[in-house]
């Protein structure tokens, strides 16, 4: 599919949740990834330190922007660092409307949140690494994810002693 | 999956077929729009209610592939006043 094509229904389907719906049940399903028992709560949350993680093709200007010409999708992921400025920020992404997002990255990576309730005693630290990713992944590009990109992360995560992952889809 | 190396993990979804299909450990999903998931732009209270809550969930699901749905309606809310915004 060309781009313009992609970005012009993911503009339609972002609209309407019924729509979504529609788009959700037709990405299909991965189940044969078995889901892994729950890991035992590591602090209460005002002790904790939380990264994010988003689908939402967030990455840093000065990085690879994702493959959009693949249409699996691409794989890989861009580490974002604690206290990057807005303008420091970008979104490569056709397959969900961006445009929020596009003014205010805190619609799919709420970096700026996750700090004032760190300030506001909420949450116990904000993690210094946090992932930017793409959703919509398929075939060889999802296969990178999960055989490659995952486990990077839960270690990169691992080495910052993140006690709490929130992920957040485009 | 970071889960599977101890680290507790909570999604968040505004598809629900999505989340039916293939669910995260711990799920939380709301009737938002895709691309605007924490909410509008700029509206700080309504992003810092949704992450509050998104993160609470950790503590509330018990089960693995468990899901909590958030009652927001969107605009048509009234969301605690922000806290922690630097001057």
């Amino acid at each position: 599919m060309p781009r313009w094509w992609n970005r012009f229904q993911s503009k339609i389907y972002s609209r309407a949740w019924w729509l979504s719906e529609r788009y959700g049940r037709r990405a299909g399903s991965f189940d044969d990834i078995p889901l892994p028992p729950l890991a035992p709560v590591r602090r209460p949350l005002p002790e904790a330190r939380v990264a994010l993680v988003t689908a939402g093709g967030v990455h840093l200007a000065d990085q690879p922007p994702f493959d959009m010409a693949n249409p699996d999708g691409d794989g890989s992921f861009r580490v974002i660092p604690r206290g990057v400025g807005p303008a420091e920020l970008r979104i490569t992404h056709d397959y969900y409307d961006h445009a929020a997002a596009d003014r205010d990255t805190n619609c799919v990576l709420p970096l700026d949140r996750l700090e004032e309730l760190a300030r506001a005693g909420e949450i116990g630290a904000v993690a210094p690494r946090h992932v930017g990713m793409m959703g919509h992944l398929s075939g060889a590009a999802l296969g990178v994810l999960v055989d490659r990109s995952a486990g990077e992360i839960a270690a990169l995560f691992r080495e910052d002693g993140v006690d709490l992952v929130l992920a957040v889809p485009g | 999956m970071v889960e599977s190396v101890g680290i507790p993990t909570v999604t968040l979804s505004v598809v629900r077929s999505m989340t039916d299909a293939t669910p995260g450990p711990r799920n939380v999903f709301l009737r938002f729009r895709l691309g605007q998931v924490l909410g509008e732009p700029g509206e700080v209270a309504q992003q810092q209610a949704v992450l509050r809550r998104a993160l609470a969930a950790v503590d509330e699901i018990d089960a693995p592939g468990g899901m909590i749905e958030l009652p927001y309606r969107w605009k048509r809310e009234r969301y605690p006043a922000p806290v922690g915004v630097a001057e």
